[in-house]
């Protein structure tokens, strides 16, 4: 304490000293603020200025109010997109929420090769996502070269499509996804489960708690924060998937992996309606930010319930 | 068995574990991981099969391993595909690419965090809050307008004042669009706000400037954060598929996310090869896990909770 005050008197004994050291203090961080008004705050006010724009190429000519708006809601294409996007959020919610929250439960109690079990499961990680999705689309392969089609014929079954069938595709293309993410989800509630008190255990137990009692009664309130912020940050994630569309499907097969994301990439950067691009890309933007809205109203409500 | 004696708490504790239900729970517990295990590596192992499986075989053989296998053929089908896919300048490029943005987001990043934590001009609480709200921006939206602007950087379009650089076919954007991130800004102000400031005092009444404590204090003692953000950054640049292969267009500068993906496209290359492929560019990933595990899986402890 009396040190910060010598340091504030100091401070203001001489003020061209500190007026010096104001400038040189925020130099440092002139950089990352320059940069994030370039490439994060910018962009972002801009993208949605030109949605309201008639855009020639890559240049905005004249305003034209919501048009754009309107021709992209009126595509034929967008309630698809839309409905495939949800379809590819509730997909990875099914397949992709619990199975890593079982796990790292499960890890938590093991006293065998515990550390030994953790790196093999972690192992998807560690592969680029790119080189994730491409692999998996060649263990799709709907001859019999693809690892799932030659497991299928071993065990006595017919080749299957895969992602040739329309009706699953969004479902496979969600489970390449879950293989490469789950490590990184099982990881942060193993932590959050270090940190859970063991005495609570041994309190409940003395209490006569079985194992189901103590799993709900102690493990869950401890990891529920974890648990809300991964739910939402994986509905977040997903509801922008882009890139494995674009690698595993092309949006194929006649669009039925197509998301609003990859409809984004293919307006700004295939098709060229770009100020379409920038008006979808808004309508993401709203869309997320409810959500996260939502997310924090929740975790206000869940920290005064507790 | 005695193992069990040691678990006191927990779902299971050791006098479940004592009893048949407890064990046979434990078990199950167990066959479980092994079976997840087992879908984690299956894919692994098949690729790495596949990719040694001689050109002929793969297209008539339906078998899981190849048939034949030693180390003359796997030596041949390394150096066959190497010397099909073509990577090499890729790799060049990539690897120079990950080391620039690797420079480039640290000093950005730890100088920030150090105005945020250390130096606390006036002002700076309000400006950090700021940063941290830029983590909670959706970025998909950001994809086109930044594509405009680096068409005439720094501005924001030609329009605006009808100059600027063409930053395409450039690693420009990349680096600096890169070297952007509120979440490591927020990792080394944390790092830095646990340092004690007594420790800059002393150096401040030895007559170090600011520099010079940043070099010779803040980032000495923060050894593990940093390499863990560098283990990060590198594998993250390593990765980076979708804003290279929007920006970069010419050949010779092509990253190999982009090309094993435009490779995968033009269904010339056998998928044995294309497998080699894709092994190649995941291997300095798989080495630099092999060596910093315990930075990569201990790491989260540090960040990913208190984030």
């Amino acid at each position: 304490m009396s040190n910060k005050n010598r340091g504030e008197a100091k401070r203001s004994k001489s003020g061209a000293f500190y007026k010096k050291s104001f400038i040189t203090s925020w130099l440092f961080a002139v950089p990352a603020i320059v940069l994030m008004y370039m490439f994060i705050w910018r962009p972002t006010v801009m993208g949605f200025v030109w949605s309201l724009f008639k855009m020639k190429g890559y240049t905005p000519t004249h305003f034209i109010g919501i048009k754009n708006y309107v021709e992209v809601m009126n595509d034929t294409q967008f309630i698809p997109l839309f409905i495939n996007t949800l379809e590819y959020v509730f997909w990875s919610l099914v397949v992709g929420f619990l199975p890593p929250i079982l796990l790292a439960v499960i890890v938590n109690e093991m006293v065998h090769f515990r550390q030994k079990i953790m790196t093999f499961l972690y192992m998807p990680a560690i592969i680029p996502a790119i080189a994730v999705s491409l692999l998996w689309k060649q263990m799709y392969d709907p001859s019999d070269i693809g690892l799932l089609n030659m497991i299928l014929i071993k065990i006595g079954m017919s080749p299957y499509q895969w992602l040739n069938d329309g009706h699953f595709t969004i479902l496979w293309i969600i489970v390449s996804m879950t293989w490469k993410s789950f490590p990184g989800a099982m990881l942060l509630y193993y932590s959050a489960l270090q940190g859970v008190n063991q005495e609570l255990y041994e309190a409940a137990t003395i209490d006569g708690a079985g194992m189901v009692k103590r799993a709900w009664y102690v493990t869950r309130p401890q990891i529920m924060g974890v648990l809300i912020l991964n739910f939402v940050r994986q509905i977040i994630g997903v509801f922008q998937v882009m890139e494995q569309p674009l690698a595993m499907t092309g949006g194929g097969p006649d669009g039925a992996s197509a998301s609003l994301g990859y409809q984004l990439y293919k307006y700004g950067f295939v098709t060229q309606r770009v100020g379409h691009a920038m008006a979808l890309g808004t309508i993401i933007f709203v869309v997320l930010i409810l959500m996260t809205v939502f997310y924090f109203r929740l975790n206000k409500k869940l920290e005064e319930s507790m | 068995m005695s193992r069990f004696q040691e678990k006191t708490t927990g779902l299971l504790t050791n006098v479940d574990l004592k009893g048949a239900k407890g064990k046979i729970i434990y078990w199950a517990f167990f066959a479980i991981l092994i079976a997840c295990c087992l879908i984690t590596f299956l894919p692994a192992v098949w690729t790495v099969f596949t990719a040694l499986k001689d050109p002929n075989e793969i297209y008539t053989s339906t078998k899981f391993f190849p048939e034949h296998l030693s180390l003359a053929i796997f030596t041949e089908r390394i150096l066959d595909s190497w010397n099909q896919l073509k990577f090499g300048r890729s790799i060049l490029n990539t690897f120079y690419f990950s080391v620039v943005a690797w420079a480039i987001k640290l000093t950005v990043c730890t100088f920030a965090g150090y105005t945020f934590s250390k130096l606390k001009p006036k002002g700076s609480t309000v400006v950090f809050v700021i940063i941290l709200w830029t983590m909670m921006m959706p970025s998909q939206m950001r994809t086109v307008p930044n594509y405009i602007s680096f068409l005439s950087f720094p501005f924001a379009s030609k329009s605006e004042f009808g100059i600027g650089i063409n930053l395409l076919d450039t690693y420009w954007p990349l680096w600096l669009g890169g070297a952007v991130d509120a979440f490591a800004v927020m990792l080394f102000k944390n790092a830095f706000d646990s340092i004690s400031d007594s420790i800059v005092e002393a150096a401040t009444i030895d007559g170090a400037g600011k520099l010079q404590i940043f070099f010779n204090v803040m980032i000495p003692l923060s050894v593990p954060i940093i390499i863990y953000e560098s283990i990060m950054t590198l594998s993250g640049a390593w990765s980076n598929f979708f804003g290279p292969y929007l920006i970069i267009q010419d050949t010779r500068k092509q990253l190999l996310p982009a090309k094993i993906f435009l490779i995968g496209n033009d269904g010339t290359v056998k998928q044995n090869t294309y497998l080699m492929g894709l092994i190649i560019a995941s291997m300095p990933q798989l080495l630099i896990f092999a060596f910093f595990k315990k930075y990569i899986m201990g790491g989260i402890n540090v960040g990913g909770v208190k984030g």
